[in-house]
């Protein structure tokens, strides 16, 4: 098979560890020509928003915007489903011409007449960005009509990259939040941010930091309430998972509010038991906490234990690519992959940051590979030369994977397991056995050269 | 048929120049239709006395995309067709996408075709070409020929200047040719030959100077062109010749758009040092 070829542009967003000193460029716009696997600044905000499902989430602009990104990550709920509906405004040529906004009130009007949402947040996308249409006074007008807080949620998707957009999202978030008062709220209370219970990991996690005598007010934003979101304020710590959604509202939160935040990850048993030991550690006040985290993590370690050293069997040697959407998720899991006995050959992220990278460099191995921001060829031709038995990511990886012939896990929204927590670790761990000792490899032309 | 695209800064006086114009030209026995290309719908007033014209754009979003060209066309004087685009009230929506999708529709409805027998179409298009929507008349295929009515004004004449820098950008990828300045007078001093003297650093002809008069007030306020309203007067002869001239014009040319120091200049030159 012939070479693939690195467009010249590129080069510098693609690192082999141990090839020549250590320079990487990243956070900048996508490369034209170079089909980049991130989305737009509307998806952004679609995406963090989504799981909020009391909420009426209405997208304003034609009817496409809504529809690719309807029940997009299919976020578990203990109560409503609103949030699995997609509302348009269905903007066409004559609301273009005429403006939009006689729409958007009657839509929103109608819409919030007929599910009684707690709040509603409405997506601007590009049109409405470009006509002008002046969606703050309408959701300020139907507020005032409905009384129920109406936000209006700048993702104009060309106003730049999927940060943008999460930005916009963290913006919405921050004008709920501080709308209501709760005194109960004590001292060992936290907000879980940037955890979106695609597969019921909010569930998870919530329960082992109440197993801890810790009070959860808010979690933003998986299985989500609005009433919730509007006391979180109350809270007196934030745990931030998903760096690149969240911290931004955690900043301001710590700003507005005082409430410091932490980072954490809930993937891989040496994340997961750091995330509850350091909230067990900032509230070191109360000793009681943190030898209820320590039982925690035995115990929960001691029942999966014995699976995960016969899984660990199978693994051990395999190779693996990594390729998500912010870098701490593949921090976490080269660590998970690593103790599964597999080595990591590519690691990379849509949107990762120099000091991500920094450390990605440092946790990786002699010849693995690091890219910021890679398109489908680039990852095939890694995935090729490094000869992967897997590749970990989200939609848009799974069938490069499939192409080469070789395993995929999704450690996106395209799932309905749990990855979290010890017993996500478990559920991964299986999951990615299944999937690279599958039979089925057999019957499809494997791409990487090397038969099994 | 000839496709004739009229811009110029706002106020100027184009769609009276225009209106005034066509009628010439169907005096003459041309068939010709004037399409507005303003929110506004004010480019056919003249030659229908006044009817309220419904516009393609209010068509459109009434009674959805199943329209007849009829519901959107009017008889005007001397049998010239009369359609207005229009557009958003002030402050919302996109004009600019309105002009779009108004020209594609009469396209489509056929308002252009053979059987139409069509000697010109008439472009009137708003004053500021402020976004790519209102360059729509002269985009490949549209509008060949441009006459840009200024006067000795500065702003008038800078606006004009302006025009013509879009005009090279449409000239090189589509074909569009500037046929003209027409000086629609104000009465500055030594109009006519800073006019000259502005075509001909453009590159182009003063193709008329239409002198002011009071006549052209008074034939609006009665809803009429002046060649309808007073077809002896003198001022209906003006535009007579300014139709003969431009069914006769054969110059057709790329524009050179000054740099606007050398606009200033000639200004001191012709104006203010005269």
């Amino acid at each position: 098979m012939a070479a693939i070829h690195i467009l010249q542009e590129r080069k510098s967003q693609i690192y082999e560890k141990g090839t020549e000193p250590f320079a990487m460029t990243c956070e900048k716009h996508s490369l034209a020509g170079s089909v980049s696997q991130r989305a737009c600044v509307f998806c952004g905000s679609r995406v963090v928003l989504y799981p909020i499902a009391d909420a009426l989430h209405l997208v304003h602009g034609p009817v496409g915007c809504a529809a690719y990104t309807w029940d997009i990550r299919g976020a578990l709920s203990s109560g409503p489903e609103l949030h699995r509906l997609s509302f348009s405004t269905d903007l066409r040529e004559k609301d273009v011409i005429f403006g939009g906004e006689k729409k958007l009130y009657y839509a929103l009007s109608e819409l919030i007449e007929t599910y009684s949402p707690k709040a509603a947040f409405v997506y601007s996308t590009c049109i409405v960005g470009i006509i002008g249409d002046d969606v703050g006074s309408v959701c300020k007008k139907v507020a005032e009509e409905k009384g129920i807080p109406v936000l209006p949620v700048h993702s104009e998707g060309f106003k730049g990259t999927k940060k943008d957009g999460y930005k916009a999202a963290c913006s919405a978030l921050f004008k709920l939040i501080g709308q209501k008062e709760d005194k109960s709220i004590g001292k060992y209370s936290l907000n879980i941010l940037g955890e979106f219970n695609i597969g019921g990991e909010a569930w998870i996690i919530k329960n082992y930091y109440e197993q801890m005598g810790i009070r959860i007010v808010s979690v933003m934003t998986g299985d989500g309430r609005v009433d919730e979101i509007r006391r979180a304020h109350r809270a007196s710590l934030n745990v931030v998972q998903c760096s690149g959604s969240m911290t931004h509202l955690a900043q301001m939160m710590k700003e507005k509010y005082g409430i410091p935040f932490i980072r954490v990850s809930y993937f891989g048993l040496e994340d997961m038991s750091d995330a509850l030991y350091d909230v067990a550690k900032h509230f070191g006040d109360n000793p009681e906490i943190m030898e209820r985290a320590r039982n925690i993590v035995r115990n929960e370690i001691n029942s999966i234990y014995p699976k995960l050293q016969e899984i660990r069997k199978s693994l051990q040697g395999k190779k693996a690519a990594v390729y998500v959407g912010g870098a701490f998720k593949a921090f976490s899991l080269i660590k998970a992959l690593r103790y599964l006995g597999m080595d990591v050959v590519l690691a990379g992220s849509q949107t990762g940051n120099p000091e991500d990278y920094e450390l990605l460099k440092e946790m990786c191995d002699e010849g693995t590979v690091i890219v910021d921001d890679a398109n489908p060829l680039e990852l095939s031709k890694y995935v090729i030369e490094k000869q992967a038995d897997l590749i970990i990511g989200g939609v848009k990886e799974r069938p490069i994977a499939y192409k080469m012939g070789i395993g995929f896990c999704d450690h996106n929204h395209e799932r309905k397991i749990p990855l979290a927590g010890y017993i996500g670790m478990l559920n991964f761990a299986e999951e990615v056995r299944r999937s690279v000792t599958s039979p089925v490899w057999k019957f499809a032309p494997r791409k990487t050269g090397r038969q099994r | 048929m000839r496709k004739i695209a009229i811009y110029g800064k706002g106020g100027i006086g184009k769609s009276t120049t225009t209106q005034n114009t066509v009628a010439g030209l169907a005096e003459m026995g041309r068939k010709v239709m004037v399409v507005g290309c303003d929110p506004k719908a004010d480019s056919t007033r003249l030659l229908l006395g006044g009817l309220a014209q419904r516009t393609v754009l209010d068509t459109l979003r009434e009674e959805g995309e199943d329209i007849e060209l009829n519901d959107i066309r009017k008889q005007g004087f001397k049998g010239t067709v009369c359609v207005e685009s229009g557009g958003p009230e002030p402050g919302v929506g996109c004009a600019g996408r309105g002009i779009i999708t108004s020209i594609n529709m009469l396209e489509q409805l056929g308002a252009y075709s053979e059987s139409e027998k069509l000697d010109y179409a008439f472009y009137d298009v708003l004053g500021d070409v402020v976004c790519g929507g209102f360059a729509m008349p002269i985009r490949e295929g549209k509008a060949k020929e441009i006459y840009i009515v200024v006067s000795g004004e500065m702003m008038a004449m800078y606006a004009a200047n302006n025009i013509c820098k879009g005009i090279v950008k449409f000239a090189e990828a589509g074909g569009v040719r500037l046929g003209g300045l027409i000086c629609n007078s104000r009465k500055v001093d030594n109009e006519q030959e800073m006019i000259i003297a502005l075509a001909d650093k453009i590159g182009t002809q003063m193709i008329h100077f239409v002198p002011r008069d009071n006549m052209v007030q008074k034939a609006e306020i009665n809803r009429k062109t002046v060649i309808e309203f007073e077809p002896s007067h003198s001022q209906a002869d003006e535009y007579r010749t300014l139709a003969k001239k431009i069914e006769e014009n054969e110059m057709h040319v790329i524009p050179k758009p000054m740099a606007i120091e050398e606009l200033e200049s000639l200004l001191i030159a012709y104006g203010l040092a005269a």
